[in-house]
C-alpha cells in the first residue's frame, strides 16, 4: 500500500508529529512515540516503480485529493494526515529532515507580530489580523557539498606619492599576484520546488543545520510535504551561482595590501561532491489585505518572516519627510560648526 | 502610529524653522523706515531706478550683518591714490552701522585711474579680512570692466553679506555652506535610507560567505606576489597665480590719517 497513516498503537486515534517535543503524539489520548526509536512504515513497505494514480485513506476510504508533487497530506474528508509511500521511496526518497521547531500557534502569533513591526507597512495591515490560510509544508530541497579549486592571476600596484622640492612624485611599483585557493562549501541549499518562489526561499536560509535529522516519514505526520520537482543536476547551475559571489569575495580578501588589482585570469573549478535531498520545514502564510492575497513564508525552525508586505504611502512618505529633515538638519550643523552661518 | 506622530513633529520644527527667519527679515525689512544714504554715487554711474534698489538692498543686508555696506565712487580729480581716497571717504563720512566710524565695508571706485578699493573697518575688517575682500573683488571685477556698474555693486552688496555670516578664519566659499547643496545632500540621504528600508520590507538575506564554507579546509594553498618594477612620475606643482579680470591685485589694509584700522584689498579694471 502506498498510503501511510500513523495509528496511535494504544488507542487507534491519528498521530502527528509534535513540534514542540519533536515526538509523533496521539492527538485523542497524548501518548508520545520516540520516531528516532521507532521503525519507519516506509521502509516496510515495498513500492512499484509506477506511481498510483489514485489515493484512498485508510480511515474513511475517501479518495484523497492530491497534487502531482504531493508527498503528504491531509484527507480532506476526515483530516486524517497521510503520507504518500511511493512518492518518498526509491529515487524519491529524502535523504535528511529538519522537523518543524515552530508549531502553528507560534507561527501565528511571530507573524503577528512581524506584522506590527513594520515600519513602512499601512496601519490597517498591522491590526487585520487576516490570516486565510496557514500551512506547514516541507519543501523539498537539495543540499551541495561543492569543492572548488580556483586560480588567479592577477597585476597589482601599490602607489606612492610625496612631495620633493616643486613636483608631486607619484611612485608605483608593479606586482605579480599568482593565488591558488581551495573552497569547499557543505550542504548549500536550493528549493527543488517548482511552486516556491526562488527568491523567497533564499532569503528563508539559513537553517541551522545541527536539527539536521535522518529522514523518517514520521516527522511529516499533520503537514503538508512535496516530492522534489527538479533534479540535483537541474538545480546545479543555480546553486554554483550561489556560491559564484562568496567565490569571488574570498578572492578579493585573498589579495590585500595593494592600490589596485587587475585580475587577468581567473580559473575556478567546480565539482559536485554529493547533492543530498533534505526536507525543510516552511510556514506558507496566505494574508488578506484589501481584496488582495499577500503570500508570506516562515522558516519554519527559526521563525523567520519573508514577503513583500504592502507598503503605506503616508508612511513612506513621513519616513522620507523625517530622514529629509533630521539630515537637513544636520547639514545645517555642521555647516555652523565649521563657522557658517545657519540661515 | 506613535512613529509617524513622531515624524509630522519634526517636519512641524523644520517649518516653524524655516519660517522664522523669513519673518523676521521682513519684520526687519519693515523696521527700517529710516534708510540710510550708503551709495555716493559722485561719477554717476547708477540710474535712479538702479540707485534706489542697491541702496535700499545695501540697507536690508547691512542691516542683519550690522555693518553698513558702502559704495563710493569718485571721477578723481585730484588724483588721489585709491586706498588713500577710500580712507579719506571714511574719515570724513564717517560711515559705521552702530556709531559713526563704526562698522562700515567701502567699495570705492577710482573712475580716473580705474582702479578698485575694498576696505573693512572695525567688525567688517574682522570678518572681511584682505583675503575675503580679494575673493569679492575678483568676483566684481569682470563686470567692472564690462561696465555693468550696477550688477557689480549687487554681487559685492550680496557677497560680502553672506561673506560677514560665516565666522572668521573658515572658507566663507565652502560648499556644505550653500543651502541648495544641504538641500540636495539631505534628500540623497532620506532616499538611500527609505529605499533601504523599502527594500528590506520583504524579508533579507542573513547568510554569507561564511555561513557554508567549511572552515578548516577552505584555504589558500598557494601563492606568490613577484615585484616587477617601479615607475615613477613627476607633476610639477602649479603656483597660485592671482588672476583677476583685470590687472593687478592685492594691496592689503592700513590706518587712516584718521586712525582707523582697516583690512583691504586693491586692484584695477
Amino acid at each position: 500500500m502506498s498510503v501511510i497513516d500513523y495509528k496511535c498503537p494504544g488507542c487507534g486515534g491519528g498521530m502527528v508529529f509534535d513540534s514542540g517535543t519533536g515526538m509523533l503524539t496521539c492527538q485523542s489520548c497524548g501518548r508520545q512515540e520516540d520516531i528516532t526509536q521507532m521503525p519507519d512504515p516506509l521502509a516496510k513497505n515495498t513500492f512499484d516503480g509506477d506511481e498510483a494514480k489514485e489515493y484512498h485513506c485508510h480511515s474513511c476510504g475517501a479518495v484523497i485529493m492530491t497534487e502531482a508533487e504531493t508527498a503528504a497530506t491531509a484527507c480532506s474528508f476526515c483530516g486524517s494526515s497521510v503520507v504518500l509511500g511511493d512518492r518518498l521511496a526509491g529515487r524519491l526518497a529524502p535523504a535528511l529532515v529538519i522537523p518543524f521547531k515552530v508549531s502553528k500557534e507560534e507561527a501565528i502569533q511571530a507573524f503577528r507580530k512581524w506584522c506590527r513591526n513594520g515600519l513602512l507597512t499601512p496601519g490597517g495591515f498591522m491590526t487585520a489580523d487576516r490570516i486565510k490560510s496557514i500551512t506547514g509544508m516541507y519543501v523539498p530541497f537539495w543540499l551541495y557539498d561543492l569543492h572548488n579549486e580556483i586560480q588567479v592571476q592577477a597585476m597589482g600596484t601599490r602607489v606612492k606619492t610625496y612631495r620633493s622640492g616643486d613636483y608631486m612624485v607619484t611612485e608605483t611599483q608593479h606586482f605579480e599576484i599568482y593565488r591558488q585557493i581551495v573552497l569547499n562549501y557543505v550542504q548549500v541549499p536550493a528549493d527543488a520546488s517548482e511552486k516556491m518562489n526562488d527568491e523567497l526561499m533564499d532569503k528563508l536560509e539559513p537553517f541551522p543545520y545541527d536539527q539536521l535529522k535522518s529522514f523518517k516519514s514520521p516527522y511529516l505526520a499533520g503537514y503538508m510535504a512535496e516530492k522534489y520537482q527538479y533534479t540535483d543536476e537541474e538545480l546545479l547551475p543555480r546553486v554554483k551561482e550561489k556560491i559564484s559571489a562568496y567565490i569571488e569575495a574570498y578572492i578579493r580578501s585573498s589579495i590585500s595590501g595593494y592600490t589596485t588589482v587587475n585580475v587577468t585570469s581567473k580559473q575556478i573549478d567546480t565539482m559536485l561532491e554529493k547533492a543530498e535531498y533534505a526536507l525543510l520545514p516552511v510556514w506558507m502564510l496566505h494574508y488578506d489585505y484589501e481584496k488582495k492575497d499577500h503570500m508570506f513564508a516562515m522558516n519554519g525552525q527559526t521563525g523567520k518572516v519573508v514577503g513583500k508586505p504592502p507598503l503605506s504611502k503616508a508612511k513612506v512618505s513621513a519616513w522620507f519627510a523625517g530622514v529629509f529633515a533630521v539630515s537637513f538638519l544636520a547639514m545645517k550643523l555642521i555647516s555652523l560648526m565649521l563657522g557658517g552661518g545657519f540661515w | 502610529m506613535k512613529r509617524s506622530r513622531w515624524m509630522l513633529a519634526m517636519l512641524l520644527v523644520l517649518v516653524v524653522a524655516l519660517t522664522v527667519p523669513v519673518q523676521s527679515a521682513l519684520a526687519a525689512a519693515a523696521g527700517t523706515a529710516t534708510t540710510k544714504k550708503l551709495i555716493v554715487d559722485d561719477a554717476a554711474l547708477l540710474s535712479q531706478q538702479d540707485y534706489d534698489e542697491l541702496n535700499a538692498l545695501a540697507n536690508e543686508y547691512g542691516a542683519k550683518r550690522e555693518t553698513d555696506i558702502v559704495i563710493y565712487t569718485s571721477k578723481n580729480a585730484a588724483n588721489t591714490e585709491v586706498m588713500e581716497l577710500t580712507e579719506d571717504f571714511y574719515d570724513q563720512q564717517a560711515p559705521g552701522y552702530d556709531k559713526p566710524h563704526g562698522n562700515a565695508v567701502i567699495l570705492t571706485l577710482d573712475m580716473k585711474n580705474r582702479q578698485v578699493y575694498l576696505a573693512g573697518f572695525y567688525k567688517a575688517k574682522q570678518y572681511l579680512d584682505d583675503g575675503r575682500l580679494d575673493k569679492i573683488r575678483n568676483k566684481l571685477t569682470p563686470d567692472l570692466t564690462n561696465g555693468d556698474y550696477a550688477g557689480a555693486f549687487q554681487t559685492y552688496i550680496t557677497t560680502a553679506y553672506k561673506y560677514m555670516g560665516v565666522r572668521p578664519g573658515a572658507n566663507p566659499d565652502n560648499i556644505l555652506f550653500n543651502i541648495w547643496v544641504q538641500c540636495v545632500v539631505a534628500l540623497i540621504v532620506a532616499g538611500l535610507i527609505v529605499g533601504v528600508m523599502v527594500f528590506r520590507s520583504g524579508g533579507r538575506v542573513t547568510v554569507n560567505a561564511k555561513t557554508y564554507e567549511e572552515a578548516g579546509t577552505s584555504k589558500i594553498v598557494g601563492e606568490h606576489d613577484q615585484y616587477l618594477r617601479t615607475t615613477i612620475t613627476k607633476q610639477k606643482i602649479e603656483k597660485k597665480t592671482n588672476n583677476g579680470g583685470g590687472s593687478g591685485g592685492g594691496g592689503g589694509g592700513g590706518v587712516s590719517k584718521g586712525g582707523h584700522s582697516h583690512s583691504g584689498s586693491k586692484g584695477s579694471f
